[in-house]
Formats: C-alpha cells, structure tokens, sequence
C-alpha cells in the first residue's frame, strides 16, 4: 500500500484554480521535489497535504488515514524557519513535542525524558548537538532552517513536508541545509516532500520529481527523465521561454 | 559551560545517530542541559522567594497588618455599598435647586440641556459635576495647547540630529528636570503665582507636557530615517528647512497622534490636581468624601470614568485615522472630514487585524 496517497485534489479560490485534479502516490521513504514557477500551486499543495486548508474536491490519505485537519504526524519545514528566537536551539526543537505534552508541564520545560533525547537527537541528526544550548536568534539563517528541520523530526512524523525551504539561504547553506534534510530522511525512512526553486539543488538532492504548471501536474519521474527541456517545459509554456538559459 | 570534547569523535555516530534511544554523547548532552536547568530552576525559586519575603518586610515597615485591615472591613465594605446607589444631587444647579436626589437627579437635569449650560456657564455658583466635569476636560485640553509649542521647541533642538552633541543636552536635562516634578508637585510651585485654582492646574498640565511630550518627539526623531534628510540637504535647503522637510514631514503624523496620547493623560492628570483642591471634578469628589457623603462622590467617580473614557475613545479613533492610507497622502482636512462619518468611529478598529 502506498505511504501517501493524493486523489483528484482540486482546490479554488474564487475563480482561481489553485490546484486541478493532482493525483499521485508516493512509497514509504520516497524523497520527492516539487518543482514550479511561481503561482503554480505548490504551497497550495503543501497546504492541503498537511491539512491547513481544506480541498474543493478530492482527498490527501495517510495509509488509510484521510487527512482532515492538522496533525502531529506531519512536520512541516517553513521558507522563514518560524523558531522562537529568544529559545534555545534546544527548547526550540522541544516544542516539535507540544502535542506530547499538557500545557504546565511544557510551560515548565518539564517534558518526557524521551522527548528530550530525542530533540538531542534530532540536532545531532542535522549537526547541531554542540550548539543545543545556543539561542536561536543568534544563530546563521542556514543553522535556524536545520533547527527547524529538528523540530519537524521531534513530531516523529509519517510524512515531512518543506516549503521552498532553503530560498532565503545563500547557496552554500541551501546545499548544506538541503544535504541535513536528505540524510534525516534517509536515516527514518521518512517521506518527505520539499518544493524548489533551484534547478540546480533539486537535481542534487531530489529522487523523485513533481512538475506543476497552472495548479496541473505536467511531470513525474525520476532524476534521469528530468532533462533540460522538461525544466523548459515546467517553467515556461511552450517555445516561448529562452532555449537552456539558467533558470535557478 | 563550554564544550567538553572528550567523548568519542562526534563525526562517528552520527552517521547511524537517531537509531538507539541516548547513545553516551546525547546522555551527556542531555546532562549538561539538565544541570545547567536545575541550577536555573533554583535560582528562579530562590530569586521570588527573595522578592516574595522583601515586599512582605516592606509592607509591614509600612504599617500593614492584616488584623486591622479585617478590623475596618465592615466599614470599608458598607461604605463601598453606598457606591453603588450615586446620588446625583449635585450634577447640575437646577437638580440642586429643585431639591432633586438620586438617579433622578441625573434624568431631570439631562431633560432640561439649559440646566447643563446653566451649570457650566455660572461656575462660581457652586460646584456641580457637570461644571467640574467641562471644568476638568479644559484643564486637560489648555494644558495641552499651551505645553505643545515649548515641547516641539526643546523636543526638536534635544534631538542630537539637530543639535550637536553636548548640546542638545540642554534641552534634554532640561526636559527630564520638568520630568522629575510630577504635576501634582507643579501645581504647589505655581501657588505664589496664582493660588491653588484651576489656573494653576492648567499652568501645571503645560509644564508637565513640556517634559513628557518633549520626550517623546525626541525620541521619535530618533527614528527617522537618514536617506530623505540626506535628499532634502542636497537640494541646497537651508539647514532648518532640511530640518522641517526632511526631518519633522516625516515625523508629523506620529507628533499629532503623541500629542493626543498627551491629551488622553492630561486630562487624568487634571482630574488628580483638583483632588488637591485646583478646581474640576475631582475636587468635586474630594469634598463629598471629606463630608463622607460617598453617595454623592460616587456620582462624581462615575463621571470621572465618563470623562476618561470618552476623551480615551475619541483620541484613539482620530489617532487610529491618522495612519496614512495604504496609496493616497490624506491631508490633515480630509481627515477632519472623514470625522464627520459618525458610522466609522465605532465597530471599526476590528479591520485593522
Ligand atoms: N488564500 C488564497 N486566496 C486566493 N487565492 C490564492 C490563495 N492562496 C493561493 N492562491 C492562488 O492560488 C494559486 C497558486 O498559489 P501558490 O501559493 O500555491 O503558488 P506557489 O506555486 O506556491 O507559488 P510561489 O512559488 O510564488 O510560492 C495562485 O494563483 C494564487 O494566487
Ligand atoms: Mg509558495
């Protein structure tokens, strides 16, 4: 049975049709990349995988599961990381544990011996455990994304879901940051889902891509079908964008 | 705590971290972090305890003892009672004259508009709450207008963009000394001018805008920003135009909209001044309790919130319709004319979220 399974999701606004009729099913582990120009639908997406906004029509399911609502069991990875700054990288990645805990003892830091190793761990896992105790308002845009990241993985989630997630990192901690995330999800065999901007980076990182175009899925395949002209064919309609210029 | 570094090489596990639960360098991880919060933790506990048992020594310095305080509770509580039936005997001359008590009082006299302008306009017949009330709001608002001029002065030459460093000391220092002397000591220095009267409480409320809204335009010109100034001065302005178009243009709104906030407080302000006897419903309130007559000063606390909030609810709307629009600049007269749109001023304030 497939992990994820998307189902004629549609989903509009008004007249805008964010999302028409997206299908696809991805396996347990599967590293998948989301590609689009902007307006494509790719938030939208997200959006609806992780149950912070409901479908027009069609359904998201988890397992069996369908997705109705937010859920602990789906992390999300956010463009501006959203962290706490004046916590540390610690008690940042602690709260990934607030739906494991009630509020006096969260309040109090007093959580669940489990749930503090495995916020260590988590920030081993994206290379940070020496500066658990850091704050996080002091740290490098590209350590604030992997703590983010940290705090994802402390949810213990099926399905990791990143939103352009390293757009407003310089290109050497986009690679850096990019390279935590493929080996967190590597080493949990977690399902993850992160859209792009960068060619580039996606070709690196990705296994499995998804091409949307005016909220429509125009590609899905692996590394090796994703040539030069499906990028053309991805970001630019037909003939009209200019032949192999550099589109990251 | 610094690093300890003697555990294994952390490159080693970490490419099969995340497997086991712990692992020797999350255990010490997790020591550290442990210690370094228990530790915290006490001295949280012992710095409220701390607070906790001064401010308990402070109150018994004072005088404070439980037992007499539940010794006069029955006597606060009954005269807390008399709160709650205000008499308004003395809300207008004609509700005095016609030997009118109670809420009654106050029905007739807003049934009959001349007896309200009655009590205004013949003030040294008696104090009314009306005449306190009008008296109380223009102590409020004189104060104001007259402390504005001298505030934009020492704010604008006490700003150090301005005024060149040990300068514009001046006028801070002097600022903060005006600061220093709350209003209620003022309205004493003025006493050999003109007496305890609401003249002196209106001279008090000006002297004290001169320090809190100078300060405030201070500051804000702190903020402004250097690329305008910088434009306006390569334009071959004079350095006080640079000073008003470039600096005090950019700042006008946030001046008007201080200024209001300045109002709302002074006219607070007023009221706690004619509790020393310069005029105005609190002095009001001031008499009726030293009769012990609690009945009729609740009349007056009642209005005192009246005035607060009305003068609170009308500053905040025409600050709120002060910001700028998103597109168009609105001159100060459209936004005089916008005021009349009665619908705007109430239930608005929920778009701004
Ligand atoms: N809340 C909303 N209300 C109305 N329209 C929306 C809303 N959210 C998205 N849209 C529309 O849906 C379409 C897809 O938007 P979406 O944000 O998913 O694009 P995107 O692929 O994430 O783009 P970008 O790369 O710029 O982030 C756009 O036309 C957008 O205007
Ligand atoms: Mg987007």
């Amino acid at each position: 049975m497939p992990a994820i399974t998307v189902e004629n999701l549609t989903k509009r606004y008004g007249d805008t049709v964010a999302l028409d009729d997206v299908s696809f099913e991805l396996d347990e582990g599967e590293f998948v990349v989301l590609l689009g120009p902007s307006g494509a639908g790719k938030s939208t997406l997200l959006r609806l995988l992780n149950g912070l906004t409901t479908p027009t029509e069609g359904g998201v399911y988890i397992g069996d599961d369908e997705v109705t609502g937010k859920r602990s069991d789906i992390g999300m990875v956010f463009q501006m990381h959203y962290l706490v700054e004046t916590m540390s990288a610690y008690r940042n990645a602690l709260t990934g544990a607030l739906s494991r805990a009630d509020f006096l003892d969260s309040v109090l830091t007093r959580y669940g011996r489990e749930d503090k190793v495995r916020a260590l761990e988590a920030l081993d896992t994206v290379g940070l455990l020496d500066e658990a105790r850091q704050r996080a308002g002091s740290m490098s845009g590209g350590q604030q994304q992997r703590v983010g990241i940290a705090r994802a993985l402390v949810q213990e989630p099926s399905l990791l879901l990143a939103d352009e997630p390293v757009a407003s990192l310089d290109p050497k901690a986009a690679e850096e940051v990019m390279g935590y995330m493929k080996s967190a999800a590597a080493e949990r065999e977690l399902t993850t889902i992160a859209s792009l901007h960068q060619v580039n980076l996606a070709r690196e990182f990705g296994e499995r891509y998804i091409g949307l175009r005016d909220g429509a899925v125009v590609f899905d395949g692996g590394r090796d079908d994703l040539t030069m002209d499906v990028v053309d064919e991805i970001y630019y309609e037909d003939g009209e964008g200019p032949a192999h210029e550099v589109v990251a | 705590m610094s690093r300890d570094r003697t555990e294994d090489d952390p490159a080693a596990t970490r490419t099969d971290g995340g497997t086991a639960r712990g692992g020797p360098r999350i255990e010490s991880a997790l020591d550290r972090i442990e210690r370094a919060q228990s530790i915290k933790r006490a001295l949280t506990v012992v710095g409220v305890l701390a607070v906790a048992l001064f401010a308990m020594a402070s109150a018994t310095y004072l005088g404070f003892t439980l037992a007499s305080i539940w010794r006069q509770l029955p006597t606060f509580l009954s005269s807390l009672v008399a709160f709650l039936t205000p008499d308004f005997h003395f809300f207008t001359l004609y509700a005095t004259d016609q030997g009118l008590h109670g809420w009654n009082a106050l029905v007739q006299s807003l049934l009959n508009p001349s007896a309200l302008v009655d009590s205004v306009l013949r003030r040294d017949e008696g104090l009314t709450i009306v005449g306190g009330a009008v008296a109380t709001i223009l102590i409020g608002f004189t104060g104001t207008v007259l402390g504005f001029p001298l505030a934009l002065l020492f704010g604008v030459l006490g700003s150090e963009r301005v005024t060149p460093f040990p300068f514009n000391f001046i006028f801070r220092g002097t600022m903060s000394t005006i600061r220093a002397i709350p209003a209620l000591v003022w309205v004493l220095i003025y006493v050999p001018l003109v007496g305890i009267t609401p003249v002196g409480a209106m001279l008090a409320v000006g002297t004290d805008t001169v320090g809190n809204l100078g300060r405030l335009f201070t500051d804000e010109l702190e903020e402004v920003e250097d690329g305008p100034i910088e434009a306006i001065s390569s334009t071959g302005a004079s350095s006080s135009q640079t000073v008003v178009f470039g600096m005090l243009s950019q700042v006008s709104t946030s001046f008007v909209a201080w200024t209001l906030y300045i109002l709302e407080i002074n006219v607070r302000i007023a009221v706690s001044l004619g509790v020393v006897g310069a005029g105005g419903i609190g002095q009001y309130v001031k008499g009726r309790i030293g009769l012990l007559n609690f009945s009729q000063a609740a009349a007056g606390i009642l209005m005192i919130i009246a005035i607060v909030l009305t003068v609170e609810l009308a500053s905040s709307r025409l600050r709120a319709r002060l910001r700028p629009g998103e597109h168009e600049s609105r001159s100060i007269v459209d936004v005089i004319m916008g005021l009349g749109d009665g619908g705007k001023w109430f239930g608005q304030s929920s778009k701004k979220q």
